[in-house]
């Protein structure tokens, strides 16, 4: 590791010129327009949605979410302020913090519709797997970055083994969509860690395996490594038509929800499918399907717009991050955020199964949208640095 | 810290492998964004018509299907509630008589009038108040003067604003020929008066105008099926079933349990209800409301597609989700136990030489662990009565308070003066500070003067040289007169700390809502209390313990003094204590400092009967006891059981393991005496608590020291003579 480098850390860099911090450059602007840009739309849907949910209080779910939007930009803005390289010395730390937490989730725990991922706080319910999607990021990021001179199989190995045990404490929450968030994460890290390709190869044939054994051959044997409702839920999606239960329903009821925007949407007063409970989790799973059958394609079309301006700002930022560490963890976040937003909206279209992933900051959920934040704090943690170091070095950012 | 490498503070240049790479990254988000926009065209703007005529001719509603409630089992599995299918009979609102909805209409006019009236009776009699006090203030100095006139009119104000008057549901008019018939047909299947249908109808018409009429709950099942055959003939009556709770011990534990009934608007926004829909019933009061959340099961639903007219369509198969039983509570109760106590408490009260005494309280528990053996109050009642809708009178007769209010759990909810029962207490109080040592012998004259008031044993008895052992044994009223004296100017109040510490005055904690309380009076609480009664009284211009001063300013009328402390020494004064504290106050003093959780709830199992969660565990708390003390304690305690000259050594002659216990006669004037026992067994390795209190009892060898006898020999299967002493109290 360091220890072992050859070449002396340098000494303290020569104080540069002792000029102001041009402190409207530290953020980037267009990253902030997308994520305000979605909170919005999230405030305004979820105020559609919920309205008649909780009896006499109409905005019961729209003002714990613009809290939780208004405390999420505080955070990022926060976030944004330190330097996310000296997170690296603490990965043992970060990678302990998120397994410990995920597995107090065990412990204390409280049981809802079968599923255990909430620790009870006074505020509101903590889903340590979410927290986890970022602190496994910055962890494994920083493993990656130790051992970036010798990139051998075994690196490859361990970094899968290091995501791979935190994916299965929380699959056997059950939450399969949050650790195939996980394994998709770190695939991210690899990828852009410059991994070899006969990696990846072997990789995905292990993985065509893996999923062979746990759909036919384990529960052959009678070992279900998957609940009854999340088999049900993949195979709905498969063939919806001839699925009439549950989870084809939903799917089904959300599609008709969709389609029946059409262009411009229905309004508020006419979306039936969302204001007559046809549709399910309609604040948080489904929250796109309201988005389109309210406000139509266009309204769709303009949150996912808002998503795309995302992925490219966090794909802008891993290219001009100031060290690898940074390239890593912009590269690691942007794609777990796409894979979030494709799992959710492909979701709610009919084109992926039902796994429960949220919609990055649109879903209703204080622990998806906290962490989010944080997340895209980090992103212009990293933007922040990297315009400083350029700015000491006199070279201007490759492209602004 | 480690050095950083230098990997770190360089900034990579973007190598050809990076820029490959992201730009792949770049190509994979850009091809899913594609997939995404295009559905999106597909479904909304291509096929965007096909959905929007699918979405209005979305008919299916969702049915709910009630799951039934969990057991209540005791600690020997037997069952104590259960849930069982009910036929209910019941009038869809659809096919009522037109005339009905039109009476309904009438009498919830009459309704919201009385409703109406009693409001504006309330905001008057607020304007009169507000122009009297404000009166008042004006001429200070003077005493309020209101008319007779203004009394009278208040007086009237205040019986309107507390209750609308009843508005009688009007008659089925004669021309109402069809409704008339199908009543009289009804009234004969279902063994129901017409007019009583007819009334129903109305009532719940009128709260619920769109809801089914549930004219009968629990019909017999050949009345159900005759129904069910004929629903031509009876248009708009529907059979259907639906769980009602069962209770196959009948009033054992009745006090216990509480009932069920829809969630209210309140409860809903309670967090510990989130996730229950409005109109589901959940538990209200007792075992019910805390455990409810185990006990309510998962309802199911089926989905049903409707067509236009909303009759569901028989071609399309609807989907259903079964509904799931609630888990079964299994209670640290010994149903056995409890009957024997309810029997005793029976026997005890027919040997009261009172008129008038019809109630009591009993308490076991365990007091290593706080398990609840046996609790409740005498008289019980049937739980069946609750599981069906009961009448107004049946309901008053059950609070009344000439039939010993059976509802009223008093070993939980009564505070009362204990009596002698308290003299443990006092004396671990007096030797923990110091101001007392077990040996030390007090000279009793039979009389005991705190200024010009004297104060006797009970009986006038005269006891000579005694100390503490004997003290207890016989219950010497001086002694501890003279304790409370001592310990009036001691330090830090040592009587009110230990009553404290030992678990009175605050609630014990037991997993039955609206415990009491109870009070451990001290100079703070009445000093505060004649301070505003000072100031009422002054404000109002009324006389010093005048009775207008008792009635409007409460009844604290003189400041503390330390004849409160004699007094509370022995248990009497102020002091408030329901059977369930005395019982673990004697548990902290057997088990050497454990002051226990009382609590019911043993574990919550699942329909296999594997362990779902433990109850009742953790939270208690430890105060320090010397052994030494405790050891005196216990052995008065002893003798007083079993010394020849021992207060109820007498009932439990005969009775083969070592008792300790006390007796107490609490006074309380202008009633008759309240008769208590508390009593420490540990034989066997079974260690029990058993408190019995008897309302107008008389002395405690009297009637609760037999009936506590009679417990504590069902719990060992002795078989005890128990019999009814007349030993001093």
């Amino acid at each position: 590791m360091s220890l072992k480098t050859p070449i002396q850390p340098a000494a303290e860099p020569p104080p540069g010129p002792l000029e102001p911090r041009s402190f409207h450059l530290r953020i980037d602007p267009l990253l902030v327009v997308a994520v305000v840009g979605l909170c919005l739309c999230s405030l305004l849907t979820i105020r559609d949605a919920t309205a008649d949910d909780v009896a006499g209080q109409p905005l019961y779910y729209v003002i714990r979410q613009g809290i939780y939007c208004v405390v999420g930009l505080g955070l990022m803005y926060g976030v944004s302020r330190i330097d996310y390289s000296r997170l690296r010395e603490l990965k043992y730390a970060i990678y302990g913090l998120m397994v410990g937490t995920i597995v107090l989730v065990y412990a204390l725990g409280s049981a809802a519709r079968g599923s255990k991922r909430w620790i009870e706080l006074p505020f509101f319910r903590f889903q340590p797997s979410e927290l986890g999607k970022v602190l496994l990021v910055l962890a494994v990021a920083a493993f990656i970055t130790d051992r970036m001179r010798r990139f051998d199989r075994e690196t490859t190995a361990r970094v899968l083994l290091l995501a791979l045990f935190p994916a299965m404490l929380v699959m056997a929450q059950p939450d399969l969509g949050t650790s195939l968030v996980y394994v998709v994460g770190v695939l991210a890290l690899l990828f852009v860690a410059g991994a070899p390709w006969k990696h990846f190869a072997a990789l995905a044939a292990l993985g065509v395996l893996a999923v062979t054994l746990t759909l036919t051959v384990m529960p052959a044997v009678g070992v279900s490594v998957l609940k009854p409702y999340q088999v049900a839920r993949l195979t709905a999606f498969l063939n919806p038509s001839a699925n009439p239960g549950e989870e084809g329903y939903q799917q089904q009821q959300s599609k008709i929800a969709i389609g029946s925007g059409e262009k411009t949407g229905r309004g508020v007063e006419q979306a039936t499918q969302t204001s007559l409970n046809f549709l399910p989790e309609h604040h948080t799973d489904f929250i796109f399907a309201v988005v389109g059958e309210t406000y139509g394609f266009a309204g769709a079309a303009l949150v996912l717009s808002l998503y795309a301006l995302l992925i490219w700002r966090g794909l802008h930022i891993l290219t001009v991050a100031k060290n690898l560490y940074g390239a890593l963890i912009a590269g690691g976040i942007t794609v777990m955020l796409l894979f979030q937003v494709f799992v959710n909206i492909g979701m709610t279209v009919g084109i992926m199964p039902i796994t429960g992933v949220p919609a990055p900051l649109l879903s209703y959920g204080g622990s998806s949208m906290l962490v989010t934040f944080l997340a895209i704090g980090l992103l212009q943690s990293i933007s922040a640095q990297a315009r400083e170091t350029a700015h000491k070095k006199g070279r201007a950012p490759l492209f602004q | 810290m480690a050095p950083q490498s230098p990997l770190d503070d360089r900034r990579p240049a973007i190598t050809p492998q990076l820029a490959l790479r992201v730009a792949m990254l770049g190509g994979v988000a850009f091809a899913l964004f594609a997939i995404v926009f295009f559905r999106l065209w597909f479904l909304q703007v291509l096929s965007g018509e096909e959905y929007v005529s699918q979405a209005r001719e979305n008919r299916v509603r969702k049915v709910k299907i009630e799951a039934p409630r969990g057991d209540i089992v005791d600690r020997n599995g037997t069952p104590l509630v259960e849930t069982k299918e009910a036929a209910v009979v019941q009038l869809m609102p659809n096919e009522l008589p037109d005339v009905e909805r039109e009476i309904a209409d009438t009498y919830q006019q009459a309704v919201s009038a009385a409703e109406r009236d009693r409001l504006a009776a309330r905001e008057r009699l607020r304007a009169l108040e507000r122009r009297e006090r404000e009166r008042g203030k004006r001429e200070k100095t003077r005493a309020r003067t209101s008319s007779a006139l203004e009394r009278r009119q208040r007086r009237e104000l205040r019986s309107q604003a507390r209750r609308a008057r009843r508005v009688a549901v009007p008659p089925l008019p004669p021309d109402a020929v069809e409704a008339r018939r199908l009543y009289q047909r009804l009234s004969r299947v279902i063994d129901l008066p017409e007019s009583i249908i007819h009334k129903r109808v109305v009532q719940q018409l009128a709260l619920t105008p769109y809801a089914a009429v549930t004219l009968k709950t629990d019909v017999g099942r050949g009345a159900y099926n005759y129904l069910l055959e004929r629903q031509t003939a009876f248009p708009g009556v529907r059979p259907s079933k639906t769980y009602i709770r069962s209770y196959p011990r009948k009033e054992v534990g009745a006090q216990l349990f509480g009932t069920l009934a829809e969630i209210s608007p309140q409860q809903l926004k309670l967090k510990r209800y989130r996730g229950v829909d409005a109109g589901t019933r959940i538990g209200q009061g007792g075992i019910e409301q805390t455990y409810d959340q185990w006990l309510r099961g998962t309802d199911g639903f089926t989905r049903v597609s409707i067509d236009a007219q909303g009759r569901p369509r028989d071609e399309i198969e609807p989907t259903v989700r079964p509904p799931r039983q609630g888990n079964r509570v299994r209670l640290t109760l010994d149903s056995d136990l409890e009957r024997a106590a309810d029997r005793a408490m029976q026997e005890a009260i027919g040997r009261s030489k009172y008129a008038g005494a019809v109630a009591g309280a009993y308490v076991a528990l365990n007091p290593e662990t706080g398990e609840v053996y046996a609790l409740g109050s005498y008289p019980s009642y049937d739980a069946n009565l609750f599981a069906k809708p009961i009448s107004q009178e049946k309901f008053d007769e059950l609070n009344s308070e000439e039939r010993g209010a059976p509802l009223f759990n008093r070993a939980v909810k009564a505070g009362y003066a204990t009596g002698s029962v308290f003299k443990p207490i006092t004396a671990l109080a007096a030797l923990a500070s110091g101001r007392l040592s077990p040996g030390d012998v007090y000279v009793d004259t039979g009389k005991f003067c705190l200024g010009t008031q004297c104060r006797q044993n009970a009986k006038g008895a005269i006891y000579g040289a005694t100390d503490l052992v004997k003290a207890l044994r016989v219950s010497v009223d001086t002694y501890f007169y003279n304790l409370g004296l001592r310990l009036n100017d001691a330090e830090g109040r040592p009587l009110q700390t230990w009553a404290r510490k030992l678990g009175l005055g605050h609630p014990t904690g037991i997993d039955l809502p609206d415990e009491e309380a109870g009070l451990v009076p001290d100079s703070k609480w009445r000093n505060g209390g004649f301070a505003k009664y000072e100031r009422c009284r002054k404000k109002r211009g009324l006389g010093y313990q005048s009775q207008a001063a008792l009635f409007a300013c409460g009844g604290i009328d003189r400041p503390w003094t330390a004849g409160d402390n004699v007094s509370m020494a022995i248990g009497q004064g102020d002091l408030q204590v329901t059977p369930l504290q005395v019982a673990v106050a004697y548990a902290t003093i057997a088990n050497g400092g454990k002051v226990v959780r009382p609590h019911l709830g043993e574990a919550v199992e699942n329909g296999a009967g594997a362990l779902v969660q433990e109850l009742g565990k953790g939270a208690r708390r430890r105060v320090r006891i010397d052994p030494s003390h405790r050891a005196a304690i216990l052995e008065g305690l002893r003798e007083s059981a079993s010394a020849p000259d021992g207060t109820s050594s007498a009932i439990f002659k005969g009775f083969p393991g070592t008792v300790y216990g006390k007796t107490g006669t609490a006074q309380r004037p202008p009633n008759p005496d309240q008769s208590w026992y508390a009593a420490y067994v540990n034989e066997k390795n079974r260690p029990i608590v058993v408190v019995t209190t008897i309302e107008r009892g008389g002395f405690g060898a009297e009637t609760a020291a037999p009936a506590a006898c009679r417990i504590l020999s069902k719990w060992y299967d002795y078989n005890a003579p128990c019999a009814s002493g007349t030993a001093a109290q």
